[in-house]
C-alpha cells in the first residue's frame, strides 16, 4: 500500500480553512487555555492540577474535536466521496487525524505555558503526550464513525469526557470499591503517574511501563478504528 | 469490443428484502448504457455494488475486467468517476476549493478545476461558497467533481434529477463530448427521454430483476403498434394501420387535401417499461 504526504496534506489544509469556519466546534479550543490560566492564576501547581487541564485539552480537541469533525463527514456524505477517492485508509485518517493533532499539541504547550508546569524532562513528557494525543484522535474518530451525526456525537462523546479527565479521581474510591483499582490502567492515569514519576528524576527504563500500557491503548484503538472505518466503507 | 463492466447473477439482499435479484449485464467500453427503473427498484443498490460501496450477497462484478471487491487501490479509482445520491460537498468552503481537494486527491493541475466547471456552466460562480447554492448548482457541482479526472468509466445516478432544463440540455452535451473523448458512462436514470436522448443501450429494472435489454431504437421497433396517426384539416386525428387499407386511406386524404401532418406511433421507452413490468414509472 503506498502512502502519499500530498494527500494526507490536501485533507489537512481542507480541514483547517472548514475548521476555521465552524465557529461551533473551534470555540472548544480555547477552554482548556481558560482553565489553565485560571489554574495558573490561582497558584495550583500539582502535577494532578497541571494535568487535569491537559487531560481536558486531550478529551475536548483529541477527542471531541475529531469526533464532530469525522461525525460531520459522514453525516454530509463526504467521507463517501473520500472514500471513493484514491485516497487510501491510512491516507485518509492520518488526513482526517492532523488537525486534531497540531491542535491538541499547541493548546497542550500554552496550557502547560499558562498554568506554569515545566516539566524536568521535556522529551519523556513530550513522547507521552504525543502517544496519548494518538490515543485520543484515534477514539475521536472511533465515536465520529459510530455516531450518526454531529449532535449525537456530541452526546456519546460525554462519557468519554467524564472518565479520561477526571477519571483519575476514582481512583481516591479504590479502597471503598476495590474493583475501580482497574481505573488504574486509564492512559489518562498512567500519563499522570508518568508525570509524577519524572517529576522525581525517573529514567526513561522506570517510566517504560507507562509508556508501554499507554502504547497499547493506542494499538488497540487503531485497530478498532480501522476495523470499523472499513466496515462503514461497504455499508 | 472490451466490457467495462460485467455483472454475472448479482443480487443483494438486505434482510428479508432483496433489492436485486439476480441480475446479468454487461456495458462495452465507451457506451452510454442506461439503467432504468422507478425509485426502489434497485439501480442505486447496483451503483453502489459497481463501485466498491457495497458487497453483493451473491454473484460476480467486474469492472474493467478486476473484480469490484479489488478496486480499492488508487489507481483503480482514478478510473472511474461516481456520482451518486449519497455524495456530498463540504457546505463552508467554495466550489472552488471543494474541486481544489480533489485536484490534490487525484494529483491533476488546479487548471483542471476551471475545465470542470466550464463542463457544468458554473465557471462564473466558482469563489460562491456551496451553503448558498441551489440544489441543482451543487448537483452540477458533484458532477464536476465526478469528471475532474476524466475519468474512463462514469458513474451517474439521476445526473440530472434537480436541474433545469438548460442545464440539462448543457449536461447531456457535455456527456454526449466526454462520451466522444471515450468515456464509458453507467447511467441510472427514471427520465425515459433522458436515456432516449443518451442512452446506446438500455436495461429495464423493475423489483430488482432486469425485464429487458435493448437499444432504444430496437425497442421501440419490437413494441411499435404499427399505426399512422393523421392530423386533418377540420382538427380531426385519424389513425391508420400501416397496410393497404391505410395506404389507401391516407391516399384518399392527400387527394382531397385534407392532410396537415403525419406521425408514426412508436412508444416511448416510458410507454414500454409499463407494458414490460405493468407498474409506472415514480
Amino acid at each position: 500500500m503506498t502512502f502519499s504526504w500530498k494527500r494526507v496534506n490536501a485533507i489537512f489544509q481542507k480541514d483547517l480553512k472548514d475548521f476555521s469556519r465552524n465557529l461551533a466546534v473551534s470555540v472548544v479550543v480555547f477552554l482548556p487555555l481558560i482553565l489553565a490560566l485560571f489554574n495558573g492564576r490561582a497558584g495550583e501547581n500539582t502535577i494532578t492540577g497541571h494535568f487535569m487541564t491537559i487531560n481536558i485539552a486531550f478529551t475536548l480537541i483529541a477527542t471531541y474535536v475529531q469526533c464532530c469533525l469525522i461525525a460531520e463527514e459522514k453525516e454530509k456524505n463526504t467521507l463517501r466521496g473520500l472514500m471513493l477517492s484514491p485516497a487510501n485508509t491510512l491516507e485518509i485518517l492520518a488526513g482526517k487525524s492532523l488537525l486534531s493533532f497540531v491542535l491538541t499539541i499547541i493548546v497542550i504547550f500554552f496550557s502547560a505555558y499558562l498554568s506554569g508546569y515545566n516539566p524536568p524532562n521535556i522529551w519523556m513528557i513530550s513522547m507521552a503526550i504525543i502517544l496519548s494525543s494518538i490515543f485520543y484522535i484515534g477514539l475521536g474518530t472511533l465515536l465520529g464513525l459510530v455516531a450518526k451525526s454531529v449532535m449525537d456525537s456530541s452526546v456519546i462523546v460525554l462519557p468519554v469526557i467524564g472518565i479520561f479527565s477526571i477519571g483519575s479521581f476514582v481512583l481516591l474510591l479504590v479502597d471503598k470499591y476495590p474493583i475501580l483499582k482497574i481505573a488504574e490502567y486509564l492512559p489518562n492515569v498512567q500519563l499522570i503517574e508518568l508525570a509524577e514519576k519524572i517529576e522525581v528524576g525517573a529514567e526513561f527504563s522506570e517510566v517504560l511501563s507507562n509508556l508501554g500500557i499507554i502504547s497499547i491503548w493506542v494499538i488497540a484503538v487503531i485497530l478498532l478504528t480501522i476495523v470499523v472505518y472499513r466496515k462503514r466503507m461497504v455499508d | 469490443m472490451e466490457n467495462a463492466i460485467e455483472v454475472k447473477g448479482l443480487a443483494k439482499y438486505f434482510s428479508n428484502f432483496r433489492a436485486v435479484e439476480s441480475i446479468d449485464f454487461h456495458v462495452k467500453k465507451g457506451e452510454i448504457f442506461g439503467f432504468l427503473g422507478p425509485s426502489g427498484s434497485g439501480k442505486t443498490t447496483t451503483i453502489k455494488i459497481l463501485t466498491g460501496q457495497l458487497d453483493p450477497t451473491v454473484g460476480e462484478a467486474f469492472v474493467f475486467g478486476e473484480k469490484v471487491s479489488k478496486l480499492k487501490n488508487s489507481n483503480a479509482r482514478k478510473r472511474f468517476g461516481v456520482l451518486t445520491d449519497n455524495s456530498g460537498l463540504y457546505v463552508r468552503l467554495s466550489i472552488f476549493d471543494n474541486l481544489k481537494l480533489y485536484c490534490q486527491l487525484y494529483d491533476l493541475p488546479i487548471s483542471k478545476i476551471d475545465e470542470a466547471l466550464g463542463f457544468v456552466n458554473l465557471k462564473e460562480a466558482s469563489k460562491k461558497k456551496v451553503s448558498e447554492l441551489s440544489k441543482g448548482m451543487m448537483q452540477r457541482v458533484l458532477l464536476a467533481r465526478a469528471i475532474l479526472h476524466e475519468p474512463e468509466l462514469l458513474f451517474l445516478d439521476e445526473p440530472t434529477s434537480a436541474l433545469d432544463p438548460v442545464n440539462t440540455l448543457h449536461i447531456y452535451e457535455g456527456l454526449r463530448a466526454l462520451n466522444k473523448k471515450g468515456t464509458t458512462i453507467f447511467l441510472t436514470t427514471h427520465d425515459m427521454h433522458e436515456a432516449d436522448t443518451l442512452c446506446d443501450r438500455v436495461a429495464f429494472l423493475n423489483k430488482g430483476k432486469i425485464q429487458l435489454m435493448d437499444e432504444p431504437r430496437n425497442l421501440k421497433k419490437q413494441y411499435a403498434d404499427s399505426t399512422i396517426t393523421m392530423e386533418l384539416t377540420n382538427d380531426e386525428q385519424v389513425t391508420i394501420r400501416k397496410d393497404a387499407a391505410g395506404a389507401e386511406a391516407m391516399y384518399q386524404l392527400m387527394m382531397e387535401n385534407r392532410l396537415v401532418t403525419v406521425h408514426s406511433n412508436e412508444p416511448t421507452l416510458g410507454d414500454i417499461f409499463v407494458r414490460v413490468t405493468g407498474g409506472e414509472l415514480v
